[in-house]
């Protein structure tokens, strides 16, 4: 019983870390080259020296850039406690320049403690938000502006990213303001105004190294020693973790799920199911738990449709192929079976299905959407008239009829040659 | 590429001192103020330059940088660097006041003392309006050039210098009205503010709009006492167009009211605006007056740098860094924010160079003073190499830091499969097709890694390949109720993408 529980607290302890991404991008920032403390130093050498700067953030979707930004967020406001302010905008939301004008005013309101009115105007917004900006200066205090999706703000007239960067250009200012774009070319959207205000600073969020990666596993899936969690299971926990760390295999299994998509967040969402297929009755991680996980993420629900049909379905996806490969542009379930009445008569297939029966496992192929009508009008004519079309490829359906139990070997016949 | 622009010739660049108005082929205006008439100087075209080029060594002098050093022949890098050598003491970037005053120095925000480089230009505009002040008659500018060059700083520039003449010269000092058309609500609301800048204190009858009120003012015979002349500055004048150009219209018309008091200059980057939005103003002979700031050239660049770094006690730069810098960005922009901007990462680089010589330094003095209290002999000095200045390598680092693309480092790093999409989009694209269909994409793809003898993924993991791909800027992705249907197109040269994958002999092979 008390075993049991603890590799529940234990599960739930690596769940909750998997979802925390201030938990999980710790590890990669600590050297001096990460992308952490390049950001960390720009930001705090702007407030020290009470200058203004502005930088862009890029990379994929899920490589970090918010959670990174979120932890230098949170160093430098314990450092400088009085001296920051954070403004977050969205382009989905703020692209246009009254939302956006209207949500400065209202951040800034709540900030310091001000009455905010809905009723302003725009006017009344911007004139508000430069002498925010002007009595901040004069306080030294420093307004940091993080414009998330700062490509979005890039279209229309991009009259708030102007606003924001002409009022950094004055002394009396002090501001910072950090774009975070998934698009590289972020800054070539900007107007030619704009862009010669904006910094060309740009930090870039690659997708980590090996070595990084194998940290990065051994930081999050390594229980804490000394914490609630009883102390010889936690070590034997860690013990097993770094064999299969180490194992060959499970480098390989990393390295191919990698393959297609290197972020950080993609790889989170791997361990999650991994750590989740652990066994209760063992309490430790294997190397079986990783491969389930990966065969379940990499599935093709297509093929696992044609594993279940009937061989007769088989015969009639792969007329529907042949027809397709003599190029008839339209055909409907009486070409088909016209298809499959001369295969039968060429190769002398002795089975012999009636018509009704065709039909059914025809409308058994269009339940499953492996096939589907072209046209959506002809809803009053029966089902053996309306033009059909495929909806798997050829790569697809040869895949499919590999890995079928006993596919018979005239579909392959039938698949290979070319009439 | 960035194209050097090609501009009308500035008639400041051969004779600073006059204002030749014959040369003025496209706009001029009658309206403008009888400047003295000056003999015609030969045209020369911009680009056919002979006092200096990309390549000009340093020694060749640069007339039109200076109406100071005119006379001399020695390059005015060389003879500001040999009056700066005497009193420049060396440059601690330890010491955290200096480095603050080293940024402050190069920070876009500071404005400098003195502005150099626009003195023919600010010379114009001044002239116009002094003649406008004088003759009490109204009168319109076009202030244009590429971002960057100076054109906001020298119109307050010239509005000090109008308000310094006006008050020797004895005329009335006229209001001013600076206006940067980025914040207007509506674009007609510029009438209103003008209106409230010319009768501060009269109450706008609801009846007239601001427009009709300021031009009914402007056509009635003024009191005895006279109304001041005003002077509006409007600051990115290219908001103000609409669809119906109304607005920018009726702005400049208004200077051509009978008795009208305003002085419009108008910023702007389009060389052409005037002839483009304003035709009908051709008609009655009032086109407004067009002043082009030119991009900076190399020259240009490193007098504003040397200016800046003059009230610094010490010297920051070496001489070599700075001309580096001032070659690249007048070839790539002549935008002198771009130049400041390299300069203070140059100064980060040495900041961050400091830092990491300091920790090795720190754990380097750490073992040798371990290490000698092992062997017990007499300390060693350890001799710290000293960083005063900011070397051209620094300099080199931080051009490329600004001028590179990050797209052939985030090609390089991608992961395999989606390298190998990219590689079937070039090999799809080589054969002159525009754009293609994820179908069709799939199946060069599949060949691929058939190829390689790598397990190709499904249709569904590709597509959402091509949709991080599409995210990043890489590809373009258009709509579609099937997935296979959606069009994709390329959206990073096939250049960049064969050198980025160079490295990897399979790419290379496939890519040929």
């Amino acid at each position: 019983m008390g075993r049991e529980n603890t590799v529940e607290e234990a599960l739930n302890l690596l769940r909750s870390r998997l979802c925390n991404p201030s938990f999980v991008f710790k590890p990669l920032s600590d050297s001096p080259d990460s992308n952490y403390s390049k950001l960390k130093f720009i930001i705090s050498s702007s407030v020290t020296e009470a200058c203004n700067n502005s930088i862009l953030l890029l990379g994929p979707r899920g490589s970090g850039k918010i959670a990174v930004l979120e932890l230098v967020l949170k160093d430098l406001l314990v450092e400088f406690p009085d001296l920051i302010s954070v403004i977050k905008l969205s382009g989905l939301l703020h692209s246009d320049d009254n939302c956006a004008f209207k949500e400065i005013s209202r951040q800034l309101c709540a900030e310091h403690q001000l009455l905010f009115s809905k009723m302003a105007s725009f006017d009344d917004n911007s004139q508000f938000m430069i002498a925010m900006l002007r009595e901040c200066g004069l306080a030294h205090k420093t307004i940091i502006f993080v414009l998330d999706e700062f490509d979005l703000f890039a279209q229309g007239k991009q009259r708030v990213l102007y606003s924001l960067l002409d009022a950094m250009q004055s002394v009396t200012s002090q501001a910072v303001v950090i774009g975070v774009s998934c698009r590289l070319d972020a800054d070539q959207l900007l107007e030619k105004r704009v862009r010669s205000r904006f910094s060309h600073r740009k930090l870039l969020f690659l997708p980590p190294s090996k070595e990084d990666l194998q940290r990065l596993l051994e930081h999050i899936l390594s229980l804490p020693v000394d914490s609630t969690i009883s102390h010889d299971y936690a070590v034997e926990f860690n013990a097993k973790l770094q064999n299969m760390l180490a194992d060959e295999k499970f480098k390989q299994i990393i390295i191919t799920y990698m393959d297609s998509d290197a972020t950080v967040n993609h790889l989170l969402r791997f361990l999650f199911r991994a750590v989740s297929y652990m066994e209760l009755g063992s309490g430790f991680l294997s190397l079986e738990n990783f491969k389930t996980a990966l065969s379940n993420i990499q599935r093709q629900p297509k093929l696992e449709c044609i594993k279940d049909c009937s061989i007769l379905e088989l015969h009639i996806l792969v007329c529907m192929k042949r027809l397709e490969v003599k190029e008839q542009n339209s055909y409907n379930f009486n070409s088909v079976m016209k298809e499959y009445k001369s295969i039968r008569a060429s190769f002398q297939i002795s089975e012999y299905y009636a018509w009704s029966i065709c039909l059914r496992a025809f409308e058994h192929l269009l339940q499953r959407e492996l096939i589907c009508f072209t046209d959506n009008r002809g809803q009053n004519q029966s089902v053996e008239f309306r033009p059909v079309k495929l909806l798997i490829s050829s790569h697809e359906l040869q895949q499919g009829l590999k890995s079928y139990r006993s596919c018979p070997a005239i579909l392959f016949k039938l698949m290979d040659r070319e009439v | 590429m960035p194209a050097i622009m090609a501009v009308k010739p500035d008639s400041a660049r051969s004779n600073p001192d006059s204002t030749p108005q014959k040369r003025r082929l496209r706009s001029d205006t009658t309206a403008a103020p009888d400047s003295p008439i000056s003999t015609p100087v030969k045209w020369k075209s911009p680009r056919t330059c002979t006092t200096s080029s990309p390549k000009t060594p340093i020694s060749r002098v640069e007339r039109d940088c200076s109406e100071n050093i005119t006379k001399s022949h020695k390059s005015p890098i060389k003879k500001l660097s040999d009056s700066l050598t005497p009193t420049k003491q060396k440059w601690n970037p330890l010491d955290s006041e200096q480095m603050k005053a080293v940024k402050e120095a190069m920070h876009v925000s500071t404005a400098p003392p003195n502005i150099v480089c626009r003195e023919g230009e600010q010379k114009r505009v001044l002239e116009f309006c002094q003649a406008c002040v004088e003759q009490e008659k109204a009168g319109s500018l076009y202030v244009c050039g590429c971002p960057g060059t100076g054109k906001s700083l020298s119109m307050e520039k010239v509005k000090q210098l109008l308000f310094h003449w006006a008050n020797e010269a004895g005329h009335q000092q006229p209001n001013v009205l600076t206006i940067n058309c980025t914040s207007l609500a509506k674009t007609s609301d510029i009438f209103s503010k003008i209106l409230g800048e010319s009768q501060p204190r009269k109450k706008v009858n609801g009846a007239t709009s601001p427009l009709q009120h300021l031009q009914n003012l402007y056509s009635q015979k003024p009191q005895p006492s006279g109304m001041k002349m005003m002077l509006i500055i409007a600051d990115e004048l290219d908001y103000l167009i609409t669809k119906d150009r109304a607005v920018l219209h009726d702005l400049f018309m208004l200077t051509t009211l009978p008795f009208s008091r305003c002085i419009l200059i108008g910023i702007a980057n389009a060389i052409d605006l005037a002839d483009r939005f304003l035709p009908k103003l051709q008609s009655l002979n009032c086109k407004p007056m067009v002043v082009t700031f030119r991009a900076y050239s190399k020259d240009q660049i490193l007098k504003i740098l040397y200016e800046r770094l003059m009230e610094l006690p010490y010297t920051v730069f070496q001489p070599q860094a700075l001309e580096l810098c001032a070659r690249k960005v007048a070839a790539a922009s002549g935008d002198m924010r771009k130049a400041l901007c390299v300069c203070r990462s140059a100064i980060e680089m040495v900041e961050a160079e400091l830092r990491e010589s300091s920790s090795n330094f720190s754990s380097s003095i750490v073992e040798k003073a371990f290490l000698e209290q092992q062997r017990a002999t007499a300390p060693v000095f350890l001799e710290k190499q000293e960083i005063d200045v900011v070397r051209l390598d620094h300099m080199v680092v931080a051009l490329s830091k600004t001028y590179k693309s990050p797209i052939v480092d985030t090609i390089q790093s991608l992961p395999q499969h989606q390298q190998i999409l990219l590689c079937s989009a070039v090999k799809l694209f080589r054969g002159g097709k525009k754009d293609t269909n994820v179908g069709e994409l799939n199946k060069f793809y599949m060949e691929i890694c058939k190829s390689a003898l790598i397990p190709p993924v499904g249709i569904l993991e590709l597509s959402s390949i091509c949709r991080v791909l599409s995210d990043q800027g890489l590809l373009k992705l258009g709509q579609s109720r099937e997935d296979k249907s959606k069009r994709v197109t390329l959206c990073v040269d096939e250049a960049d993408i064969t050198f980025a994958l160079q490295g990897i002999r399979f790419f290379r092979n496939c890519l040929q």
